[in-house]
């Protein structure tokens, strides 16, 4: 009958999945294992997830929406709620809270470096270097967060009882420092990759030594070098070396252009990046849609909450090198030696600020954007903020990383722009910033004014010394490096939060008298913020505290 | 008195005419889908027929066989063995007909190719035969009923009665016995013994008495039934409108817990608990329901129970207790078993029945106007500019308040209700059922074929939805011990929907900001929020899905001959599962005002730049067969019933997808005609198999159905686990004392009808988890970019759990069934208890994440209980001639998590352990900070500002954290769910009305807390009413963009309400008057779904909602029907 038909035996449950591959072919196959390596380089992060930037954390823009980062900018950030800030957060997790996708990666990574002590492939000390770099980049990301963290060099299997205890701070800089040594010294790596090469974007030695660079600046910096409040020559000139040694390499030239630095596709010409993320179109992201406004039909940063602030705008230099504004213990005035004219405020500025930022009379991908509002309030620009609420309220747009009119946006093209990681920009106002703490002030500014040569501005004279360069020296990491995931750990290794992040949010109202055509410019505030001195660092998760019952304490400045 | 027949002119020869045809529509249709060739057959075409001793059906067969003539006849209506000779050539049909019956009972009408047979009345002619008998039918009131079946017993000869209720038989011996049967009425057997005239009068089936019900691989006798089961007939099932069959169900079946979440047209199947939770899911996101019942129909796991059609079902079993244990793995939450309709011996009986609905959201919720929707965002602008006193400029000025308000420039400043704009005031749903059933005692059939459509409830918006059941069920008696069947169903569902998700679209609807125009006065589009006018849905494209699944069960049963009462029955199950999803996106436009050009500007959406088509294929396959051997017999006193059988079950599923962009045009929106640059298309595939074997068996025995035992079990093996934990044992036993037959009570209590007692115990499994957790996999994905190119990464799945086998489940049942005073009163009560224990659960609430593992598997780790009881009480009686019946039941079922594998929070009262499952964790709302003293003056958040919730300091360390949060004690599934059915009919008018409720169940809606957070979030009315403000330093909702450190009590609402769930009014045409129009049954009705609400705190939305307001809203119906029977 029908029955003999089919089988009659247990078998019947002996299936093998037709859609994952079991853990002994992974092993035992080289195309895989390549693969499995591949895939830890997803620990890098980068600024285009989801709708958010980090800027938004930081006084570089307007946040003014209601979940994920805004608990940052009001003060409410609790152990409780950092969650919230979940790296892969759409919602808004802007990079921040990074330990669970860490310790995910860190324990792939000490899967793999086991898994290569007993298998031999091709090319393997190539990818246990790399590996041992992603290793040395998770762990700078966790301590720039938390301080010290546990360390964790093994992988552990389900069931095994063992809590964890963060490492010092210090412990952790070794432990990144042998990793990135070891990775070097295994003569496998190349120096560099050129950005037009088929495997730019894997670890290479320069970009160890750029880690390294960044790692040792904040190591000797006043948050984490708490013996000696930032004051330490030793780590200072470990910092200096180490930037030092990428510049010695002469691999590397400041890009020509600077706004087109950062909008070419993945896979062109740069001369001045060391390492970033790349991006194709089947594995791109939407910043642009995030991110513009409504001309566009983008979301502005959703919920227009991206906007530069009028803060990042007037820190912008004039032409002849002048700051327009001098800030004296926590009181901004105008310095009447720069012209700054509060009625033409665009008028001569270091051209990276219109590089970055889009403001009223802004020409982009052939737009005249019009942010203005008639006296009388019954007409307006298009890209006011009165047109749509996809404009921000401040009344500025993100240009830097937005592509001209050559590349095509909309919500269902994805962009290529990558997003730089360590470029030689960074690493001369690393060298700066270790000179200048070093006593070296000539060095300091003969390294500023090679970042300002880029785009025309005048070098800062022998005249700025002291702490006036300390403001500079900070300014221009600001300017040079804005909207690069820089400014909201700089502010905090700085010591500066305290001022800084309390300064409210500023706008810029436009309006125009539609009889003259005369604009007039007055700034808005827009947002008032709060940060405490716990702040400093994120706190781990509550959760994950008493996970560890007991065992691991929380990040210092968030102990009771 | 001359009779007029069936077919002879009536008094409604029109209404007569469209039946037929109707009857020929539906005839043609089925010829149509069984794909017989339909070339017209001329009348005059001249056949050539020589046969000896033949049938008539015999020649019929063969004029079919020459012809595309096909004969519709009952074989139970002429005399089969008369045998007759013909040798015809080139004579018309016409010609042979006349001549083959003459002198018959026996009258032909050719319709198209069609030829139908009937039998002349007998009273036509004017001789009767001898040893004829003859008599009339009546029912209860002693009005004639036309259309009973008269059939003498053990052979295939009978009669129907005629519209006087008079039937008569020819040849009928003295000692026969006559079976009288119809629908609704009691059969009846009566002896003939020699009398020529037969009267009686039929009487309503007493329903519940001699009911059957369906308990898995079996039926059972109600009153001998010893295990928790409850059923609804497919009469009650179609007195809802509501288009979706599982949603009529909530309130029917005490125990059966039924929650729509929403009214989308074809996306409306409503969440299904039996009892409440009885475990946990600890992973949410896997999209594995672990809690969800076992929906058995007609003997396989299927999907589709939602889309089936009403008129198919015959009942509907639900297995609460651990009677379920012969489902054994699968059981544990619950089985519901759907048995679908057969045909009777009889007369083939037509039954259409048309609907006509109109339906439309129970309730909108009523959010800001635009100038209150501007005032309230101002404040929060305020607050978040740190509440200055001077130099500060709103963002809503007085002036453009003003102009929101007064309407006076609708271009630039609106005041959209965005609800009114987008929904439909309502929108049609019709149902058209065909159906046909009858039998002979060796053929029984029935025949089915429904249509639905629902429009969408939206302006521009694709919406629509069809659907198309078919079903074919034949049971044939092959001979004396050989019984074979096939009952086939298909379901054919077309769905069309916007390419944008139904949630985000209702952002766009309900939350859309009140101040943007949706169109423009001259009738022009506009944007919308974020450039996402739902008006332009129409104009963006679809995802068109058309699904189509096919079930078929084919059945045979053997009776072997040498042993009295054993039979094998054995079933062979293919059901296949297609389903094609189209998505269409195509550019679109919308016009936008320039308030200095003062024009309307057409601009493209940014949504999409090119036309782009993904085409999505899946087909899933289950092949599931078993065979049981049947004992059952009686001796004397002693009755015993044992089934033991196998089963093995295999399924497949397979997916293929093609994605091209840059179409030329949507013309074609078909996948070779898009860009072949490689850039622009991609494609994907997946598969995956499980299977399942398992061996189960039933014993019962009762002595004279007094004392009842049951034992159930199954040995179940389930491909999910490692080789070595496969395989699981689930046992019941059950055992029932009906009191009632006890001569001693009996004697006592003469009143008590039924009185029985039954207790279950029992253990049931379940392993609703993913596959493969046993062993450690890698999947594809994850890639990462190096240099311009995609390079290919691989992932490991969740972490290997070697050990992980089944969940189990033991529970006990004791139940009381009565029935007092023959009928007036019923009662059911049973009382349950549950305790599930090795709970498949993942331990991410105890595993640091610094061990940096992936997924973790699901391990055998949690315990549950859950008790409760469920309630039944009906009343039914005749006063005069109204027939009422009025039944009310009531669940409560209330789950405690025993063990979770969670990190212990600092206080107690924040632990799952001890309380409910997916119980929330709360702050404890107390009031608002009205002033600047009372924030003072009690510990707060950083953030908290006057206006804000003053939330209790629990543990009284002056600080509020998360530790301040307590485990709440009730969930959004209800505690407690009841129904109230009560209907009536008087004479030729019947009216059921049936109420529906929840209480104990409480519900969080986050959209609801949001105000004046954002500039393009509108809000509710109810929230923004008596907002705590400066000017309101009392009022009794908190400020605008209020601050809470978590979810709090204050907005968690009592989500009790009770519905008017169903009401129908029905007018049963006079059975006289019908059957002069050759119809035996003629009803109109009007009937309505989710007619009236009442909710105890969620008054401005639904109360049944799940998550936030963003969803398509439960549909009210109101229909009008009418049923026809002939």
């Amino acid at each position: 009958m029908i029955f003999s038909l089919i089988s009659c035996s247990d078998s019947i449950l002996d299936i093998t999945p037709q859609d994952r591959i079991s853990d002994d072919s992974v092993w035992s196959d080289e195309n895989l294992i390549n693969a499995y390596h591949t895939e830890l380089y997803n620990c890098i992060l980068h600024g285009f997830n989801g709708v958010h930037m980090q800027s938004k954390a930081t006084d570089e823009a307007n946040n003014c929406m209601s979940w994920g980062v805004n608990i940052i900018v009001n003060g409410t950030l609790s152990p409780d709620n950092v969650t919230d800030l979940t790296v892969t957060d759409w919602h808004g997790g802007c990079n921040l809270y990074y330990w669970n996708k860490a310790y995910k990666y860190i324990r792939k990574i000490n899967l793999f470096l086991e898994k290569m002590e007993t298998i031999t492939i091709a090319d393997q000390a190539k990818l246990v270097a790399e590996a041992k770099f992603l290793r040395a980049y998770i762990y700078f990301q966790l301590i720039e967060r938390f301080g010290g963290v546990p360390i964790v060099n093994q992988t552990y299997e389900l069931g095994t009882d063992v809590t964890f205890t963060s490492s010092t701070f210090d412990e952790c800089v070794n432990f990144i420092d042998q990793d990135l040594t070891d990775a070097i010294a295994t003569d496998e790596l190349p120096d560099s990759y050129a950005a037009t090469d088929t495997e730019f974007g894997r670890a290479t030695k320069d970009a160890c030594l750029a880690l390294r660079s960044r790692v040792y600046l904040y190591a000797a910096s006043a948050l984490f070098d708490t013996d000696t409040n930032g004051k330490s020559t030793v780590k200072w000139q470990k910092a200096a070396d180490a930037a030092k040694a990428v510049i010695d390499r002469n691999a590397y030239t400041l890009y020509a252009d600077y706004r087109k630095c950062f909008i070419l596709p993945s896979g062109s010409a740069n001369s001045e990046v060391i390492f970033s993320r790349n991006f194709t179109t089947n594995n791109g992201h939407n910043a642009p849609m995030y991110n513009l406004g409504r001309r566009y039909g983008a979301y502005g940063g959703f919920s227009a909450s991206n906007g530069p602030s009028q803060n990042l705008v007037d820190d912008y230099d004039m032409l002849n090198g002048e700051t327009p504004f001098i800030w004296v213990n926590g009181v901004k005035t105008s310095n009447p030696a720069s012209g700054y004219d509060p009625q033409h405020p665009y008028w001569n500025r270091d051209p990276r600020l219109d590089a970055t930022v889009i403001r009223d009379s802004t020409v982009y991908r052939g737009d005249l954007h019009e942010m203005w509002i008639a006296s009388d309030g019954n007409s307006w620009g298009y890209d006011s903020y009165k047109q749509s609420s996809d404009n921000p309220r401040g009344n500025y747009l993100i240009k830097k990383f937005m592509p001209e009119a050559d590349m095509e946006i909309s919500w269902n093209t994805t962009c290529t722009i990558p997003w730089p990681i360590f470029r030689l920009g960074e690493i001369y106002l690393n060298y700066a910033e270790a000179e200048f703490e070093l006593g070296d002030e000539t060095t300091c500014r003969e390294y500023i004014n090679k970042v300002r040569a880029r785009v025309g501005m005048p070098g800062l004279p022998s005249t700025v010394t002291g702490e006036t360069l300390r403001q500079r020296l900070y300014n221009e990491r600001r300017i040079e490096l804005a909207f690069e995931e820089h400014r909201y750990w700089d502010v905090r290794r700085w010591k500066i939060a305290m001022d800084i992040e309390n300064r409210p949010i500023y706008g810029m109202d436009v309006i125009k008298n539609l009889t003259t055509g005369v604009k007039t410019y007055t700034p808005v505030k827009l947002l008032e913020r709060t940060f405490t001195e716990q702040n400093y660092l994120l706190p781990i998760a509550t959760d994950e505290i008493k996970k560890n019952g007991g065992s691991l304490l929380q990040s210092v400045t968030w102990r009771e | 008195m001359k009779k007029k027949s069936k077919y002879s002119d009536g008094i409604f020869p029109p209404l007569k005419k469209l039946l037929m045809i109707m009857k020929l529509c539906f005839i043609l249709l089925l010829l149509s889908l069984l794909q017989v060739s339909a070339e017209v057959y001329g009348q005059n075409t001249l056949l050539s027929l020589k046969m000896q001793n033949a049938t008539i059906a015999e020649v019929f067969d063969r004029i079919e066989d020459q012809t595309d003539f096909y004969f519709f006849y009952n074989r139970d209506e002429f005399n089969d063995k008369e045998i007759v000779n013909v040798d015809f050539t080139n004579k018309s049909i016409h010609g042979i007909l006349d001549e083959i019956l003459v002198g018959k009972l026996l009258a032909y009408k050719i319709i198209g190719n069609n030829i139908l047979i009937k039998v002349k009345d007998p009273l036509e002619n004017e001789t009767l035969q001898q040893g004829s008998l003859s008599g009339k039918v009546t029912d209860p009131s002693g009005a004639p009923l036309p259309g009973v079946t008269v059939v003498v017993k053990g052979s295939v000869r009978g009669s129907i009665t005629d519209s006087e209720g008079r039937y008569s038989l020819a040849n009928v011996s003295s000692d026969a016995i006559l079976v009288f049967s119809f629908v609704g009425m009691g059969t009846q057997e009566i002896p003939v013994a020699g009398r020529p005239v037969i009267n009686i009068s039929m009487t309503e089936e007493l329903v519940g008495l001699e009911e059957v019900v369906a308990v898995g691989y079996g039926t059972q006798k109600k009153e001998t039934l010893t295990g928790s089961v409850v059923n609804v007939a497919g009469e009650e099932l179609k007195k809802s409108p509501a288009p979706n069959v599982s949603s009529s169900l909530s309130g029917r079946l005490p125990g059966l817990i039924v929650n729509q979440r929403s009214g989308e047209p074809g996306r409306d199947d409503p969440s299904i608990l039996i009892r409440g939770y009885g475990t946990f899911d600890s992973d949410p996101d896997d999209g594995i329901d672990n809690s969800s019942p076992l929906i058995i129909i007609d003997g396989v796991e299927r999907s589709y129970m939602s889309r089936l059609n009403p008129e198919d079902i015959e009942s509907i079993s639900v297995l609460k207790d651990a009677s379920a244990a012969i489902y054994g793995a699968r059981a544990a939450n619950g089985v519901i078993l759907i048995t679908t309709r057969k045909g009777a011996v009889g007369k083939p009986v037509f039954n259409f029945s048309f609907n006509s609905a109109f339906q439309h959201p129970t309730k909108v919720p009523d959010m800001l106007d635009a100038a209150t929707f501007a005032e309230v965002y101002n404040e929060g602008y305020w607050y978040r500019s740190g509440r200055p006193a001077s130099d500060y400029t709103p963002f809503y000025t007085d002036a453009v308040i003003q102009k929101y308000r007064d309407g006076s420039d609708p271009v630039l400043y609106p005041n959209t209700d965005w609800i009114k704009e987008v929904m439909k005031p309502y929108s049609m749903q019709n149902r058209m059922n065909f159906q046909v059933a009858g039998g002979t005692e060796n053929v029984k059939y029935l025949l089915s074929f429904g249509t639905m459509t629902q429009n969408g409830g939206y302006r521009h918006n694709p919406t629509d939805y069809e659907q198309y059941n078919l079903r074919s069920n034949v049971d044939i008696q092959l001979n004396k011990n050989l019984s074979i069947g096939a009952n086939v169903n298909a379901i054919i569902i077309d769905k069309k929907y916007a390419n944008v998700e139904t949630w985000i679209n209702f952002n766009n609807i309900i939350i859309a900001n009140p101040t943007l125009v949706a169109r423009y006065p001259n009738g022009l589009i506009g944007p919308g929020r974020l450039g996402e006018n739902p008006l332009v849905l129409d104009q963006r494209g679809y995802d068109r899905t058309r699904e189509t699944p096919i079930n078929s069960t084919f059945t045979a049963s053997y009776k072997i001959p040498f042993v009295k009462g054993l039979r094998i029955d054995g079933s062979f199950n293919y059901d296949v599962n297609n389903t094609f999803e189209k998505v269409l996106e195509k550019p679109y436009y919308y016009y936008e005002y320039n308030v200095n050009t003062q024009e309307y500007e057409k601009k493209e959406g940014t949504g999409q730049t090119t036309i782009e088509v993904t085409d999505t294929y899946n087909k899933w396959t289950t092949m599931l067969y078993n065979y049981k051997l049947v004992y059952d017999r009686t001796f004397g006193k002693h009755h015993v019933g044992a089934m033991v059988g196998q089963e093995q079950q295999k399924n497949t599923w397979s997916y293929v997808m093609a994605y091209r962009k840059n179409f030329v045009s949507s013309a074609i929106a078909e996948i070779n005609v898009g860009s072949t640059a490689s850039d622009d298309k991609n494609n994907g595939g997946s598969s995956s198999e499980t299977a399942r074997n398992n061996y189960f068996g039933r014993f019962n025995y009762d002595y004279s159905s007094k004392y009842l035992a049951e034992f159930v079990f199954r040995y179940d093996g389930s491909q999910n686990f490692p080789e070595g934990k496969r395989y699981g044992f689930f046992p019941a036993g059950s055992v029932g004392w009906r009191l009632s037959e006890e001569p001693f009570f009996r004697g006592a209590l003469p009143y008590v009808d039924q009185l029985k007692l039954r207790f279950s115990l029992g253990q049931t499994g379940n392993d609703k988890v993913a596959s493969y957790q046993y062993m450690q996999s890698y999947s594809f994905g994850n890639n990462y970019v190096f240099g311009a190119s995609d390079v290919p990464g691989i992932y490991s799945n969740t972490m290997p759990n070697p050990d992980i086998t089944w969940e189990r489940s033991t529970k006990w049942d004791l139940g009381l069934d009565a029935s007092l005073w023959k009928g007036l009163l019923g009662l059911e009560l049973t009382v349950f208890n549950e305790k599930r224990s090795d709970i498949l659960a993942t331990r991410n609430l105890s595993i640091p994440g610094t061990l940096g593992f992936a997924d973790l598997p699901d391990e055998n780790i949690g315990k549950v209980d859950n008790h409760g009881f469920e309630l039944k009480l009906s009343h039914r009686n005749t006063i005069d001639k109204l027939v009422y019946r009025i039944e009310g039941n009531m669940s409560f079922a209330k789950s405690k998590i025993v063990y979770m594998d969670e990190t212990p929070a600092t206080e107690a009262y924040a632990n799952q352990t001890g309380h409910p499952v997916n119980a929330g964790l709360y702050y404890k709302a107390d009031g608002i900070f009205n002033t600047q003293e009372e924030l003072d003056d009690y510990p707060h958040a950083s953030g908290t500002q006057i206006g804000d919730l003053k939330i209790l300091d629990l543990n009284g360390d002056e600080e509020i954290d998360s530790d301040d949060q307590y485990r709440f004690g009730y969930t959004a599934t209800p505690q407690i769910v009841f129904g109230l059915n009560a209907s009536f009919e008087y004479k030729n008018i019947d009216l059921s009305l049936f109420f529906q409720g929840q209480t104990k169940a409480y519900h969080y809606d986050g959209q609801f807390v949001a105000l004046g957070t954002s500039d393009f979030d509108n809000a509710f009315v109810a929230r923004a009413k008596d907002r705590w403000t400066v000017d309101n330093p009392n009022g009794t909702m908190p400020r605008t963009d209020a601050y809470q450190p978590g979810n709090s009590t204050f907005f968690l609402y009592d989500a009790t309400f009770v519905r008017l769930k169903t009401a129908e009014l029905g007018y049963t045409l006079p059975k006289v008057i019908a059957s002069k129009a050759g119809l035996s049954d003629v009803r109109v009705y009007v009937s309505g779904f989710n007619l009236l609400t009442w909710a105890k705190e969620i008054k401005w939305e639904d109360p049944e909602l799940s998550g936030d307001a963003l969803y398509y809203p439960q549909q009210r119906v109101i229909n009008l029907g009418i049923n026809v029977k002939f």
